[in-house]
């Protein structure tokens, strides 16, 4: 399978959804709408042997307008292709289609990206954090909490030992 | 599922009307090796549900990497399937090699291809034998351990540590194998086949052991493939997917070994199918010692190669070099990759978004064992609670891993 049948394929059926295209990467990358991507997802599954979800995972980049993304990694186990896929919404919707009736092994991989990003699986069996405690009210990856500085020293280290 | 209704007269004999029972698995319980809570409902001793709680020793090692420098993450990797962390430093130094663009000598390739597959016979065999364990015969557990010591034994000589190895740097390894080191692989690759041999003879066909787990916690080759399986466990459901073989790392693809597969996913085929690898990295091991090319231990990366320890404690340019090293004071091209390996219980894999600056800017651990753990419940509905425990120790879950 070449990548620019594939493409051609894609852009066939989705049209201007398909917001960019990158083969220069160490696999092929695909920026697309984000109302899109169940179905391009399924079609992919279903007709393009993209039959296992590797990886999905968030990101955040503060200075986009649309901020949260999220990324999904395929792998064409019939042609050992993988496929990088990108999604960007923004942080005051940032609903996704759930692809969990496509891949059960989505679950718990939205359920982290939910817990970390905040990003709103609609359609998720059953979104709540997974990692963080139930009583958290951030999502803690974003950019906007950043680590604690390690040079501070307004802190009273006599209880912890050091 | 059903709750108890006060107004109604209980009637156990209609099928409707049962009532479940909620049995509280864990967190610290001593059959699931770690640190797990499962809140099973049962029906007697049969479990007709459950659901996972994980995150119980989550350390945020994703946001900590986003201002560590990147060699300061291999000790993040260590702490993640802790029970083969070589093969984890070993993945994220091929993920930054990627990221540098860096290529390595067929040395640095065999001799990591050694210190990886010693890894996974050290994990394939405390999951065995802890099957072992669960089905009630001991002793092939703690004979097998010390095998494994002689494995951690041969870390130590390599690294100096024995179970967050923190082994091996970017472009190869600190040092060559030391005599010592080659001899101790030379001895454990002698005594081993005999150990796996007696360690098989007690399990592998014997009556009791085959009747607690062949057919317990199947899973087909369909819904394997679907929840995301890798390694042993998506092997054993009958799916030929390794990393190692797909797209072979550090020439991997130099060596003739096999992929054994399953065919029913259960319990048993599990146990099988990593009794096999072991037989298989064994091999790999003698090959690679035995073909072990001359040359440099470590690749042209001077801006990643730390200075001999010599030097850095008598010299200041070595001394310089080394601190900036550590502290991270180097820029790495913008990209972006994803790097597999597979781990000792499926692919573990790094994606890397770089851009530009002295830490990654978004690193994500794809962690086999919290992908596949998902699938318990579903393995485990209709079984007995006997089974589940077996179950869950014979999918190799590890804490560190499931929880990052």
């Amino acid at each position: 399978m070449e990548y620019n049948t594939l493409l051609q394929a894609l852009k066939d059926k989705f049209g201007d959804s398909i917001l960019s295209a990158d083969d220069t990467a160490d696999f092929f990358t695909l920026v697309v709408a984000s109302d899109i991507i169940k179905q391009l997802i399924s079609f992919l599954k279903e007709e393009q042997n993209f039959i296992f979800l590797t990886d999905l995972c968030g990101i955040h980049y503060p200075e986009q307008e649309k901020e949260l993304g999220v990324i999904y990694h395929l792998h064409n186990l019939v042609e050992n292709k993988r496929i990088r896929l990108k999604i960007f919404v923004t942080k005051a919707n940032p609903q996704v289609d759930s692809i969990v009736p496509i891949f059960s092994g989505a679950n718990w991989m939205e359920r982290e990206t939910f817990d970390f990003y905040g990003i709103d699986f609609v359609g998720h069996p059953n979104l709540k954090r997974i990692l963080n405690v139930d009583f958290m009210d951030y999502h803690p990856m974003r950019k906007e909490y950043p680590l604690e500085d390690a040079t501070r020293s307004d802190k009273d280290d006599r209880f912890f030992g050091r | 599922m059903k709750t108890i209704n006060s107004e109604h007269h209980l009637d156990l004999t209609k099928e409707d009307e049962k009532v479940f029972s909620t049995l509280n698995l864990g967190p610290t319980h001593p059959a699931t090796h770690g640190i797990f809570q499962n809140i099973l409902t049962m029906n007697g001793e049969t479990i007709v549900g459950a659901e996972q709680t994980i995150g119980y020793i989550h350390r945020a090692f994703e946001k900590i990497a986003e201002r560590r420098p990147y060699y300061q993450i291999t000790t993040l990797t260590d702490r993640l399937n802790y029970c083969s962390s070589p093969i984890n430093n070993i993945g994220w130094h091929l993920a930054v090699e990627k990221l540098l663009g860096v290529e390595t000598n067929k040395r640095i390739d065999y001799m990591r291809i050694i210190v990886m597959e010693l890894a996974r016979i050290a994990d394939h065999l405390i999951c065995n034998s802890v099957i072992g364990v669960d089905s009630g015969a001991l002793t092939g557990f703690v004979y097998v351990f010390e095998e494994r010591e002689k494995i951690y034994e041969i870390y130590e000589e390599l690294c100096g540590a024995r179970l967050t190895t923190n082994l091996g740097r970017v472009g190869g390894f600190d040092r060559d194998f030391t005599a010592v080191a080659i001899q101790k692989i030379r001895d454990l690759m002698k005594g081993l086949p005999k150990v796996l041999h007696e360690f098989e003879k007690l399990l592998m066909r014997n009556r009791i052991f085959m009747d607690r787990t062949i057919n317990v916690g199947a899973i087909s080759a369909e819904r394997a493939l679907n929840y995301g399986f890798t390694g042993p466990n998506l092997r054993a459901a009958g799916v030929d997917y390794d990393v190692r073989v797909q797209e072979p790392y550090s020439s991997y693809n130099d060596f003739d070994f096999v992929v054994p597969i399953g065919q029913n996913g259960d319990t048993y085929d599990r146990y099988c199918v990593r009794q096999t690898e072991l037989w298989e990295s064994i091999k790999l091991v003698n090959n690679a010692l035995e073909n072990l090319p001359e040359g440099k231990f470590n690749a042209e990366v001077p801006a990643f190669f730390m200075p001999p320890k010599e030097d850095v404690y008598s010299k200041m340019e070595p001394l310089i070099s080394h601190f900036k090293m550590v502290m991270g004071e180097i820029d790495v091209p913008e990209k972006e990759i994803y790097e597999a390996v597979e781990g000792a219980n499926g692919e573990l894999g790094f994606y890397v978004v770089a851009n530009g600056g002295r830490s990654p800017y978004r690193l994500h651990f794809r962690r086999p064992g919290f992908i596949y753990y998902q699938a318990f419940p579903e393995m485990i509905t209709g079984s007995a609670l006997s089974d589940a425990i077996l179950t869950m120790s014979s999918m190799n879950v590890i804490a560190g891993e499931l929880d990052a």
